[in-house]
């Protein structure tokens, strides 16, 4: 069992959050489980994963709490199993001038841009959420060796396909934009394009591997 | 062909905005002030979600090149048409050649201007027309209009002119209080809906940001979360930030309260400087704000297509 609590915000959004800072690998099964099944309502019109929490925007605002008594029996009742994630791999070059910042995290990590590679390249990720930017994926979680602060001064460009990592967490910026994660790749993969009718090829719950491309560093 | 001859601050194309796409990161974009937008469109019997042109400020001229009926709504930035005074809230008709311009005012910040039967190929990215300037897409290539662009349209005869009276915009706003108030001092959460709130310049279309007297500085920190337009979020420095449709779809500041939608309209038309107040409701009280803004778009549904009839 799960601690949670369950809201309504403002007049529509329904909110279940779990309280703890982390979740289990089970716990973010079950919230996509979760979200999977509040999809399937056809009752709202955008549902929002984000760390610890899942947001649902109902169509109407005449009954929320009918739909928060059913979410909450929803979340009670649901099996992670039911979860299938969609499985990515990005093909990757690290270093050189495709990660400028792959040097100072060696450095910082007293770690060399290889063994940096390694760490980077040898798990899996899954997409905790999106936000930020259009299809920018949150994706976790990172070696505990590589977890860095964001930069103290923010890039005001960051090339599109940039491969980054801040605290736990790893990305790849959809598009150019300021940012503050540490970079130390590079991708062509392209993760967000508005014209599809499915736009972002990263959807919450997807797993995505990284694997480095011969040019680059190694 | 509608020209736009000086572009002024920030004139957009926004629809009813972008759903179904915030778990992607996508914002909701859209007009800020639905009331307005939808308003104009009825005055034309458009369908509601057609896309119309957002003035900010204004500033902005524009012309006709060929006759068609158009409605001004929102704000009352001193419209002309080619040097005659129109009246905010009004449908009026268009020759060719005619030249519309906004000036500016003291009391209001955001005018729409919608014309028959909408802009015509005006690409839809992900169901929508709405210009999201922060992601580049929507709108007439993903920006701001700027001098010189154009928007085809289709010519229509005359329409005799028809005006619609608008709830007023007023500066107290009806908030539904947030998850997060209760991690505030009990005198400070009152201040919330006790003090006047005073609107900061760095204020756009993501956001309207306020400070006051209080001093609401915290260290507190949530996991981010879903957000939304309305969201009043509480962040370190104390001086809230109430999101607006441009804004992100997470948020990691404390959620102090959340506006409700039939009053999103009025934060939408203040300009930095003024002020503004919160009062608390229930959401009982927020359903019957909307659905008397509901019943105020029906009641001018029916007034346009009656006048329509006995004028035709």
């Amino acid at each position: 069992m799960t601690n949670n609590k369950i809201y309504i915000l403002g007049e529509r959004a329904l909110v279940l959050e779990i309280t703890q800072s982390n979740l289990s690998q089970y716990q973010q099964n079950k919230l996509f489980a979760l979200h999977a099944w509040m999809r399937e309502q056809k009752v709202f019109i955008d549902i929002v994963p984000a760390k610890t929490t899942i947001t649902g925007y109902l169509m109407h605002s005449q009954d929320p709490e009918y739909w928060l008594d059913k979410m909450q029996d929803a979340w009670q009742n649901i099996e992670p199993e039911s979860f299938e994630p969609t499985v990515h791999t990005i093909l990757t070059h690290y270093g050189k001038h495709y990660g400028p910042d792959l040097q100072s995290v060696a450095s910082l990590t007293g770690l060399s841009q290889s063994q940096i590679v390694e760490l980077h390249s040898q798990c899996s990720y899954q997409v905790k959420f999106l936000g930020f930017l259009p299809g920018f994926a949150y994706l976790g979680d990172l070696h505990p060796q590589l977890h860095l602060p964001r930069l103290e001064s923010p890039r005001t460009h960051v090339p599109k396909g940039s491969v980054a990592i801040a605290q736990d967490l790893t990305a790849v910026y959809p598009s150019e934009s300021p940012g503050g994660w540490r970079l130390i790749g590079h991708t062509d993969t392209v993760l967000f394009n508005h014209n599809l009718d499915s736009p972002s090829i990263l959807q919450p719950g997807d797993v995505v591997k990284f694997l480095p491309s011969t040019e680059g560093i190694c | 062909m509608l020209t736009i001859l000086k572009s002024g601050i920030q004139t957009c194309i926004q629809d009813l905005g972008r759903m179904g796409f915030r778990h992607l990161g996508v914002s909701q974009s859209g007009v800020l002030d639905q009331l307005a937008a939808k308003s104009a469109n009825i005055l034309l019997s458009n369908p509601k979600d057609t896309p119309v042109i957002e003035i900010t400020v204004g500033l902005c001229q524009f012309k006709f090149n060929k006759p068609t009926n158009f409605a001004i709504t929102g704000a009352d930035l001193c419209a002309k048409l080619s040097g005659q005074a129109l009246i905010t809230g009004w449908r009026y008709h268009a020759n060719e050649g005619d030249i519309l311009t906004f000036a500016t005012s003291k009391t209001g910040l955001r005018a729409y201007f919608a014309i028959q039967n909408g802009f015509s190929s005006l690409p839809s990215v992900m169901n929508s027309c709405s210009t999201d300037i922060q992601a580049g897409f929507g709108g007439l290539s993903g920006k701001a209009l700027s001098d010189g662009d154009e928007l085809d349209y289709a010519a229509n005869s005359v329409l005799s002119s028809i005006g619609a009276a608008l709830p007023e915009y007023t500066d107290t706003i009806r908030v539904i209080a947030g998850p997060h108030i209760d991690l505030l001092a009990k005198d400070k959460q009152q201040s919330v809906f006790e003090k006047s709130w005073q609107v900061l310049p760095q204020s756009n279309r993501m956001g309207v940001r306020l400070s006051s007297e209080i001093d609401l500085a915290h260290d507190l920190s949530i996991a981010s979360q879903g957000v939304c337009p309305g969201t009043i979020q509480l962040p370190p420095n104390g001086e809230p930030i109430v999101l607006l449709n441009d804004c992100q779809t997470t948020g990691g500041y404390p959620i102090i309260g959340q506006v409700i939608e039939a009053d999103l309209r009025l934060l939408s038309q203040l300009s930095a400087g003024q002020t503004c107040n919160f009062v608390a409701v229930d959401r009982a009280q927020a359903l019957e704000a909307t659905t008397q803004q509901l019943q105020h778009l029906a009641q001018l549904e029916i007034a346009v297509q009656h006048h329509n009839k006995k004028n035709t």
